[in-house]
């Protein structure tokens, strides 16, 4: 009996120590090595803290799922594979140049590449395209407002009273596609390099094909779905040879996709490198930190993401219908204390269009770089508001609750009578954005759809102000800022700098009137095992990390 | 199925020492005896009065040790330890250890609040749940308990079906389920107008779960009452129902209710802790101890301060109710042993 | 007999319904809980929320939308609101963790339950007793879920003697699997050890001062036999209907806070996650699987109990 307890206890241990020796999947394939010093080939393993919502491009929102179909299903337009400011530009993918826009900003015009197929060999066609965007409002993906507002044709289709969108035309002989919109909407481009917006075979089935994912053009696809546990992103052999300028073609054969749902745990493996990628998606858990910068500093970095965390200040109600009441709240943040409460993960800000973006002041905070309670104290006086009722509303989730907290008690230490109500997350936007409960304040973010200012101020115009599912939580309705939003909104997403100083002057205007209290920007963790070539690694600013750029050293 | 209830044999048991005990010594009087004799219970039930005292005492070591209240942040401050100047919350969001001093005595949170005065308010609410909860649970299961015994028939039949059905419910499902949906609407039943972050909630939701296991019991030892002599007796004197479940039932189940109070108290806080942990117990920002240690676990490995604390606190309590509570029941039924009652312990987990 | 099945099975289905009802009207009063306004996410416009609804029935009235679901869940097609993931195939997956951490605590707590209760009673008074109930007490005094975090601290973070929760399907490798479950099966385990182990050492305490006890000793026959062939037959009874109880209750959901704490992506963790999503199918199945086991397990154990003993009857309370 006990010889074999101890020949357990034996192989138990010997267990640990090869699982801790081994470090993840497959460092075994020692391919050639290419010129920047890294391996060819090589597979590594990635673990996720939520699953993605759904792998089918058609249908996918989150940047879990963004990550694999963004290399495995490119769109006529994508994305520079780079870092920062530069990797928010637009340039061709499967089109062979940038777009042709009439001059009244209604007609886009783009020409297929020729020679393209599909990951299962299928040729792609012209036609493709229509199919694929009937598709996905079809398959009714989150966003299918971005193509049903703007396409002429689509609501009709999306609503059946069509059996195709009449403002898409396409020629599978010339490859030519010509897309007729009903307004000049300047952000098209960006929603033409959308994921949903990326190629899929016509006659795709329409419906959620997450756990078999549908063929697409992308240095990578998608393989072995196990719905919510795990999947495989595969080099796509075909990609190579279609030699398209600028996308990536990688160096990884595979990347394994796990889904774990304990942080702790994922960063632990991380950090002992039996697997390789924390996913950027999640938060890294604060009291690991500690050992994470000791013991890995080579391999962890935190880098900002376009995304603004404001509270919001509802203008029609008291007190915060008062600019004074405003600027007191903004005069008070202590953003430095939100940088500590979200553990470091947060680039401190004031103003709402975020850096990396083209639109974000690079001038001096109008309230100080550092908080000033007397002089907030004195405005909330000023303002006749002082002892005024405030009920502040907050996400259950760290570090959402804990901006809550310490945002709820510095309100009642600038003269408020603040209570916080805390609600479960998955109610939270709906119940901060229906009429009936108009909330005078509380936490609120946005990440971007694209990196384009007018995804931002989509949450300032008025026109969006709705009863139910409200993005305008401060309810403003600001004759200057609708006229400069006329004017601005229809630029071309790829013509953006030649607005880059107007965006600039509203975004120092919108601080000026306190509209929100603006805080910051997300920083997510670049945090991997250390078989992984970390610098020439491309952490993306909408698609965080591009598996299509990671070697292995 | 063969079981014994013994809860309700030690009530059964004093009362039939009231029954007989006309010339000698009055049950209760009998059990306190016992009870002082019994060292470990009294120690452990001065325990718990402590912590209590400790936790009432809240307000008045926020005023004058700690200078600072519940809810009160410092994530930019620095505090004097020992001479040396320290971040109440560092830049990457580790918060301070126990500095053993006035301020900060058992450390920070991530907010910056101070540890100590969190622990005793959140007693303060801790405890008060738990009593409410036991208060509500106690009430209504006598009442239920009495008239389905006592009634039997279809009444008995409807209020044994809605305990089988609380019963049967994974009492932390539904715990959370409730709890959840509590928290959001809050409650508005006639009169009773609760919002969603009121303590009244996790109170009301405890108490409701825990009815069954009070009912059933009692239910069982009135059915047996019932056919005694002298519920015979007065109803032909002319007593009616009420009268008798009042004046003759009543008293002959107290001591079982007696019994179960420190039981149910200890149920409940810790119910309230799981759930909290859970996230549909106290909802913030009061502090509680279940949240102080759901907060806590996050941060375990870098700050386990935050964990250890309100950990501690609560096993305390909850130990020295537990304690004394067997001693009451030891002290109510010397002969009773079987406790099956303790299921209630297993609810929480 | 057949009456007792009968009635078994009728008051079982009315306690299903009862509480798939229950359940069902808790999620109906939570406000701006429109499950469609949440799959519609942040940008949708009121028309894509307007077809959700009409695609999942939304606004049929409550009765229907709940015949609706209950049929979707004995057809097998129930799908989940937040992940449109099939709810049955979900908790099929899950289930192994449930059963694994249940039969292995089950079997651990029996075990030390028995044992310790034994041990208590034969050296009742002594230090040995003291100790045990010390112990038990503490066990039952502390919250699993703290449990669960001191241990793993200590244990899987301060020194790294056991994985830091996670679970490894039996199929997969076995021993990993034992490896991962030794933990999650002690710290649920004391809690009931120390139950158990104090209901048994009364219960012990009780018979050994009954007559036919006392007989057994005068006739000459040894304490240990005494205590193995009289007493701890009948002080067992009352435990083991504890026991298929409290198993029941462990499959059904009731081990949640083990699983959250010990990541073992169980049927009851699966069943808090969706509570806190306000995903009302997976907590539906769940709850009603839960009561059926418990439901299912009590008159399993009241047969055997009067097939083994012919003084307890079925019928009758």
């Amino acid at each position: 009996m006990r010889v074999w307890i101890r020949g357990a206890a034996a192989i138990a241990v010997a267990l640990l120590m090869a699982a801790a020796g081994c470090g993840g999947g497959g460092s075994d394939n020692k391919g050639s090595t290419s010129g920047g010093g890294g391996q060819e080939g090589g597979t590594i393993s990635v673990l996720m803290g939520t699953a993605p919502d759904y792998l089918d491009p058609g249908l996918g929102y989150t940047t879990q799922s963004a990550e694999a179909t963004w290399i495995s299903y490119t769109p006529l337009l994508t994305y520079r594979h780079e870092t920062g400011q530069a990797g928010g530009e637009l340039m061709p993918g499967l089109a062979t140049g940038q777009p042709q826009v009439s001059s009244d900003g209604k007609t886009y015009t783009l020409t297929l590449r020729r020679g393209l197929e599909f990951s299962d060999g299928r040729p792609v066609r012209a036609s493709d395209f229509r199919y694929t965007i009937e598709r996905s409002i079809r398959v009714n993906w989150g966003g299918k407002s971005f193509y049903t507002s703007y396409i002429a044709g689509a609501a009709a289709y999306d609503s059946g009273d069509a059996s195709d969108i009449s403002g898409i035309t396409t020629d599978d002989a010339t490859g030519r596609i010509t897309i007729r919109l009903t307004e000049p909407y300047g952000a098209f481009p960006n929603v033409l390099a959308f994921p949903s917006s990326g190629l899929v075979p016509s006659g795709t089935p329409m419906r959620n094909l997450s756990n078999d994912p549908p063929p697409g053009v992308g240095p990578y696809m998608i393989t072995n779905v196990s719905p919510n546990r795990s999947f495989t992103v595969r080099r796509n052999p075909r990609f190579a040879s279609f030699n398209i300028p600028d996308i990536p073609t990688g160096h990884l054969d595979a990347v394994n996709v796990k889904v774990i749902s304990n942080t702790q745990s994922e960063a632990q493996q991380v950090l002992n490198n039996e697997a390789d990628v924390f996913d950027a998606g999640d938060t890294l858990p604060p009291s690991l930190l500690p050992q994470i910068e000791s013991r890995a500093s080579d391999r962890f970095e935190r880098v900002p993401v376009p995304s603004t965390y404001y509270f919001f200040l509802n203008t029609t109600k008291p007190p915060f219908n008062n600019l004074k009441a405003r600027q007191a709240v903004n005069y008070a943040i202590d953003r430095e204390a939100m940088v500590r409460l979200a553990s470091g993960f947060l680039e401190p800000s004031c103003f709402f269009i975020p850096r990396g973006l083209v639109g974000h002041p690079t001038s001096a905070c109008p309230y100080g770089d550092r908080p000033d309670l007397a002089r907030a104290r004195q405005l909330v006086q000023q303002s006749g508001m002082a002892g005024t009722p405030v009920t502040v509303w907050g996400e259950e989730r760290s570090p959402r609750r804990e901006y809550v907290d310490y945002y709820t008690d510095l309100l009642n230490k600038i003269g408020f009578k603040a209570t916080e109500k805390i609600i479960a997350d998955a109610v939270y936007f709906p119940t901060i954005g229906n009429a009936k409960t108009d909330p005078q304040t509380g936490f609120a973010d946005w990440i971007q759809d694209f990196p384009n200012p007018s995804d931002y101020y989509l949450l300032m115009d008025a026109r969006a102000i709705q009863p139910t599912n409200n993005q305008n939580f401060s309810k403003v309705d600001d004759p200057f800022i609708q006229k400069e939003l006329k004017r601005l909104n229809p630029v071309p997403a790829t013509r953006l700098d030649s607005v880059a100083d107007d965006w600039t002057r509203l975004d120092e205007y919108t601080a000026r009137q306190a509209y929100v209290a603006a805080y910051g920007e997300e920083s997510m963790p670049k945090f991997f095992s250390d078989r992984i070539a970390f610098d020439s690694a491309v952490f993306h600013p909408t698609y965080l990390n591009d598996w299509a750029t990671f070697q292995l050293k | 199925m063969a079981t014994v209830d013994s809860t309700v044999r030690a009530g059964a048991t004093a009362a039939r020492d009231a029954d007989g005990g006309a010339a000698g010594i009055g049950p209760y009087r009998l059990a306190l005896r016992r009870l002082r004799r019994n060292k470990a219970a009294l120690a452990f039930g001065a325990l718990f009065a402590l912590i209590v005292v400790l936790c009432l005492c809240a307000p008045l070591y926020a005023d004058r040790i700690a200078h600072t209240g519940p809810n009160a942040n410092h994530v930019t401050d620095t505090v004097m330890v020992g001479g040396v100047s320290k971040d109440v919350v560092s830049p990457t969001g580790q918060p301070l250890g126990p500095t053993w001093h006035g301020r900060f005595l058992l450390g920070a949170d991530q907010n910056g609040r101070d540890i100590a005065v969190r622990l005793l308010y959140g007693g303060r609410n801790s405890l008060e749940v738990g009593a409410l909860a036991t208060l509500l649970t106690m009430v209504l299961a006598t009442i239920v308990g009495i008239a389905a015994g006592y009634f039997r028939g279809v009444v008995d039949g409807v209020l044994a079906r809605i305990l089988d059905l609380i019963w049967a419910y994974p009492v932390v499902l539904l715990g959370i389920a409730l709890g959840t949906s509590l928290a959001l609407g809050g409650i508005a039943i006639g009169p009773l107008q609760l919002q969603g972050n009121s303590l009244l909630v996790p109170a009301f939701i405890i108490g409701i779960v825990y009815i069954p296991y009070v009912a059933k019991p009692i239910r069982g030892q009135v059915l047996g009452l019932r056919e005694q002599e002298f519920v015979d007796a007065a109803r032909v004197g002319g007593a009616g129902p009420l009268r008798i479940m009042w004046s003759e039932i009543l008293p002959n189940v107290s001591s079982t209710l007696v019994v179960f109070v420190p039981l149910m108290v200890a149920n409940a806080i810790l119910l309230e802790a799981a759930l909290s942990y859970l996230g549909a117990g106290v909802q913030p920002p009061n502090p509680s101890w279940g949240t102080m240690i759901s907060d806590g676990i996050r941060l375990i490995p870098s700050a386990m301060h935050l964990t250890f604390v309100p950990g501690a606190m609560l096993v305390l309590a909850v130990l020295g109710i537990n304690v004394f509570g067997d001693g009451v029941r030891d002290a109510l039924d010397p002969r009773a042993k079987v406790r099956l009652e303790e299921r209630g312990e297993e609810a929480s987990r | 007999m057949t009456r007792f099945v009968v009635r078994r099975v009728i008051s079982m289905v009315l306690v299903l319904f009862a509480i798939s009802v229950l359940t069902f009207l808790i999620f109906q009063v939570i406000p701006n809980g429109d499950p469609a306004q949440r799959m519609a996410g942040r940008l949708s416009t009121p028309e894509t929320v307007a077809a959700i609804r009409r695609t999942w029935g939304f606004d049929d009235p409550i009765w229907q939308q709940y015949l609706i679901t209950m049929k979707k869940i004995f057809t097998g097609e129930v799908i989940s609101y937040t992940q449109q993931v099939n709810v049955l195939d979900q908790i099929k997956q899950d289930l192994p963790a449930t059963l694994s951490l249940a039969i292995g605590a089950g079997i651990v707590w029996f075990v030390m339950g028995v044992l310790f209760g034994v041990l208590s009673a034969l050296r009742a008074g002594h230090f040995t007793d003291r100790a045990l109930t010390v112990v038990a007490l503490v066990g039952v005094s502390t919250p699993v879920f703290l449990l669960g975090a001191v241990a793993l601290y200590f244990l899987a973070f301060k020194v790294q003697l056991f994985p830091n929760g996670g679970y490894v399907p039996l199929t997969q490798d076995p021993l990993d699997w034992l490896y991962h479950m030794i933990l999650p099966w002690l710290v649920l385990s004391v809690l009931f050890i120390g139950i158990y182990s104090r209901v048994l050492r009364s219960n012990l305490l009780d018979t050994m001062n009954e007559d036919y006890v006392r007989t057994a000793r005068a006739k000459g026959i040894s304490e240990r036999r005494v205590l193995v062939r009289h007493v701890l037959r009948n002080s067992l009874i009352p435990i083991v209907s504890l026991w298929s109880l409290d198993f029941a209750a462990v499959i059904g959901g009731g081990a949640i806070l083990t699983e959250s704490v010990f990541n073992l992506q169980g049927v009851g963790q699966y069943a808090a996650e969706s509570i806190q999503r306000l995903d009302v199918p997976p907590v539906l199945v769940i709850v009603m699987l839960g009561a059926f086991a418990v439901v299912m397990l009590s008159a399993i154990t009241d047969v055997i109990f009067a097939l083994l003993d012919p003084r307890i009857r079925l019928t009758g309370r």
